[in-house]
């Protein structure tokens, strides 16, 4: 049978190529889009490593206020601590978790590389975040008198870093020394993919880490913000206050990823719509041509099943022909490595292509299949 | 003639409402996004309110500090003093005005939080950019010189910050981070597309906290550049790049030794793209096949679909066009009703088009996703759909009339 169907599509090459296009377009814009919803789906389901309902980040900025910083710095963080309403006070660098700002900065472990996120924070950065860390502990601030940093890494650098073997107490970069290994970091919300990352401990006297994450009992209100803003602005005067909740950061970061995917689902949809009522179009009145033919077999003692089974079995074939076009283009994906993604990635996205156009083209002919399985051979070898 | 071609293009399209159906959803549909997406870019980049001067407007963004060695590099934006030397001393422009991008701050009343977001300017920013004021009027160089602490603010914010906003708030006093300020005017806001104009509050740049002194050159300020006329530009930036060559290399900026200094006075449609052309060759090649891949998909894969359509549609004509050649009907002829044809249903796409982006753009205007969204089928789009439209036609018109024009005349007639 499928021998016969070829060579069916074979002869009609010509009036085929088109559709041949058509059914290649569409599985490369279904490949690009399902390519992007397959890795942001992966990323999404790997967990975020940390809690931020009810923390804020203050953001301080001395702008023309050039004395004393540290010790100022120091103030208002002890008096953060100080409202009852603050369950925790951490300082860090201005890369907090769902920020627009990241600093990153290449470690080395053994002539092994890695390009890791840096966190600059203290000693109550895993409690305020809820941060679990099932090997060694978190730095202590008293830890900084040692000859080197400790460091707490993630579960990602310690895998491209140290492979096998157990990280504590290893010196990496002759600068940090392991003292803690946590799971994942995706800072930047759950459709990031989870990088290296490694959290160094700060400096007492640094200037520059100046954003205070702090954690809130649940039901707290923007009175104790303006309270806080207030006080901080009486505290160090000509200072910049500003606060952000991190589930609105959050939701910032999502959108980032979420507006471009949905409006390339629209038009993709849009696109698909398109091509499947002109695929029915044509499949309607190729199929109404080819009433003889039908006819005839009809004739000679074809079922109608038989002939409905034919023309699905026909835009298979095309759209096989197709698909094997498109594999040529999107198994040099994987095979490349292009934009650094799993195989995987591309493998499962190719696979879902491949079915949707399958369904898209069954579904299409379909009703002209059936209309042409119930056409009389009487009457078309009549009109013939 | 014409007429007549017309009359047969409306009788077959009533024929067969299933294909026109589909002819015109293609069409329709695939103009809709184009025109959406047009008329999106319009509203980026070209010239509305406040900025509606953006055609003779130079913008200057961004500084870019490179070390000898062109390893490590620093850009952003520029210190006021900076923009005082080096811009706001040309000759040839109308006016320059400095300002900020966009701070963001708190404000708070009771228990509500307002995001805001601020600008610091000097006195020529409102003659620069065109704002329209509901009440009052903007601060100008004497108030600035007796160094009140005065604010314009949107209708937008009026209307969450006091109680009662259908009064004029003009004298009243806004508190933000801890500083007081009289409010003077109130404007009808800008979008927040427009970094160059759009804020929430607007501030003299002697206000605290603008950070105006500092002696660097990098800080947190941009200048527009407004010419007499569009042809000045040229001759403003090579003034403006004359001031920029005085500067002594290699110099130190924040510890930072650079040995070069690029400062650009731009249209804003360069300025806009300049991140995304400054990047790597690669960078850039991907870029424009990226979009390249994407317009071809949008474009080409309804007119494969629209070419698919027509040849079914037309064959099924074969009868017809057997006795009009028959009787001696040229090619010609026959391939111009078929074109004429063509186009004459991708203008009622086209207009079902312009019905749906009417809807489209005003669902995006109001829903709120871009506050001050002024998206507007302006004469330029309704040209370019129009000109899309008609390619459309003849791609899908001119492939089918071709084919049915080789047919011959007895093959055509047996129908």
């Amino acid at each position: 049978m499928i021998p016969h169907l070829l060579k069916l599509i074979w002869n009609k090459k010509k009036a085929h190529a088109l559709l041949i296009v058509e059914i290649w377009a569409s599985f490369m814009v279904l490949f690009g889009l399902a390519t992007l919803i397959v890795v942001n789906v992966r990323n999404y389901r790997e967990p975020l490593g940390f809690t931020y309902e009810n923390v804020w980040a203050i953001g301080l900025k001395s702008n023309q206020d050039t004395t004393d910083l540290a010790n100022k710095l120091q103030r208002v963080q002890q008096r953060l601590k100080a409202y009852p309403d603050v369950e925790s006070v951490s300082r860090m660098s201005n890369n907090f978790p769902f920020s627009a700002n990241s600093t990153n900065n290449g470690i080395e472990y053994k002539k092994r590389k890695v390009l890791a996120d840096f966190y600059v924070t203290d000693e109550a950065f895993a409690k305020t975040l809820d941060i679990a860390v099932p090997a060694g502990r978190w730095y202590r601030n008293a830890d900084s008198v040692g000859k080197y940093t400790p460091v707490v890494i993630n579960q990602k650098t310690k895998d491209e870093l140290f492979g096998d073997e157990n990280p504590l107490g290893k010196v990496i970069g002759e600068r940090f020394k392991v003292v803690g290994l946590i799971d994942n970091f995706k800072a930047k919300g759950e459709f990031m993919s989870n990088k290296p990352a490694v959290f160094e401990l700060m400096k007492a006297d640094a200037i520059w880490n100046d954003t205070m994450l702090i954690k809130v009992k649940p039901g707290t209100d923007a009175i104790l913000e303006a309270k806080i803003v207030k006080d901080i602005a009486s505290m160090v005067t000509g200072w910049n206050v500003e606060v952000d909740y991190l589930t609105d950061s959050r939701k910032n970061q999502h959108n980032l990823v979420l507006v471009p995917i949905i409006i390339a689902l629209i038009v993709c949809s849009f696109l698909l719509i398109n091509v499947a009522l002109g695929l029915f179009g044509v499949l309607n009145l190729s199929i109404a041509k080819r009433r003889g033919e039908i006819g005839l077999r009809r004739a000679l003692g074809a079922t109608s099943g038989g002939i409905s089974t034919q023309f699905i079995g026909e835009i298979w074939v095309l759209a096989t022909f197709a698909l094997l076009i498109g594999l040529l283009f999107a198994a040099q994906f994987p095979l490349l490595n292009v934009f650094d993604l799993q195989a995987g990635v591309y493998v499962t996205a190719i696979g879902v292509s491949i079915l949707i156009i399958y369904v898209l083209v069954t579904v299409c002919a379909l009703f002209p299949s059936q209309q042409a399985a119930m056409i009389q051979p009487a009457t078309a070898l009549h009109e013939e | 003639m014409l007429l007549n071609y017309i009359k047969i293009a409306w009788k077959v399209l009533l024929r067969h409402p299933f294909y026109t159906f589909i002819t015109l959803f293609g069409i329709s549909l695939t103009l809709t996004v184009l025109m959406v997406l047009t008329s999106f870019l319009d509203h980026l980049i070209g010239s509305h309110y406040p900025e509606t001067k953006r055609d003779r407007s130079l913008y200057i963004m961004q500084m870019q500090l490179n070390d000898s060695s062109r390893t490590s590099r620093q850009s952003g934006p520029m210190s006021f003093k900076f923009l005082t030397d080096y811009a706001k001393s040309l000759k040839t422009p109308e006016r320059v005005t400095i300002c900020t991008l966009i701070n963001s701050s708190n404000a708070y009343v009771g228990s509500q939080k307002i995001k805001l977001n601020t600008k610091f300017t000097d006195a020529d920013f409102w003659r620069v950019a065109d704002f329209e004021f509901l009440e009052g009027k903007p601060y100008n160089e004497q108030t600035i010189a007796s160094g009140e602490n005065v604010a314009v603010i949107t209708d937008d914010l009026k209307k969450h910050y006091f109680e009662n906003s259908s009064e004029s708030v003009l004298g009243k006093d806004i508190e933000i981070e801890t500083i007081h300020y009289k409010v003077i005017g109130v404007v009808k806001g800008s979008p927040v597309t427009r970094p160059f104009t759009y804020a929430d509050v607007y501030f003299p740049y002697t206000a605290p906290k603008s950070n105006y002194q500092r002696n660097d050159m990098r800080g947190g300020y941009v200048a527009i550049i407004l010419a007499k006329n569009e042809s000045d530009r040229k001759e403003i930036q090579d003034e403006f790049q004359s001031h920029i060559d005085r500067i002594p290399f290699p110099g130190v900026q924040d510890g930072f030794k650079y040995a070069t200094l690029e400062v650009k006075s731009e249209p804003y449609l360069e300025n806009f793209m300049g991140p995304l052309l400054d990047g790597n060759a690669g960078l850039k090649t991907i870029f424009f096949g990226v979009i390249a891949f994407i317009l071809f998909m949008l474009m080409g894969l309804p007119a494969i679909n629209l070419v698919n359509v027509n040849i079914s549609r037309i064959m099924e004509r074969a009868s017809e066009i057997g006795i009009r050649k028959a009787f001696g009907a040229p090619i010609r002829t026959l391939m111009w009703q078929f074109i004429v044809e063509n186009i004459f249903i991708t203008l009622i796409g086209g207009v079902i088009a312009l019905i749906l982006t009417v809807i489209v753009i005003h669902l995006i205007n109001t829903s709120g996703w871009i506050a001050y969204a002024d998206l507007t089928i302006n004469i330029n789009v309704f040209l370019i759909s129009l000109f899309v439209s008609l390619i459309f036609g003849l791609l899908s018109g001119v492939l089918p009339a071709l084919r049915m024009s080789k047919l011959n005349i007895a093959e055509a007639l047996r129908g």
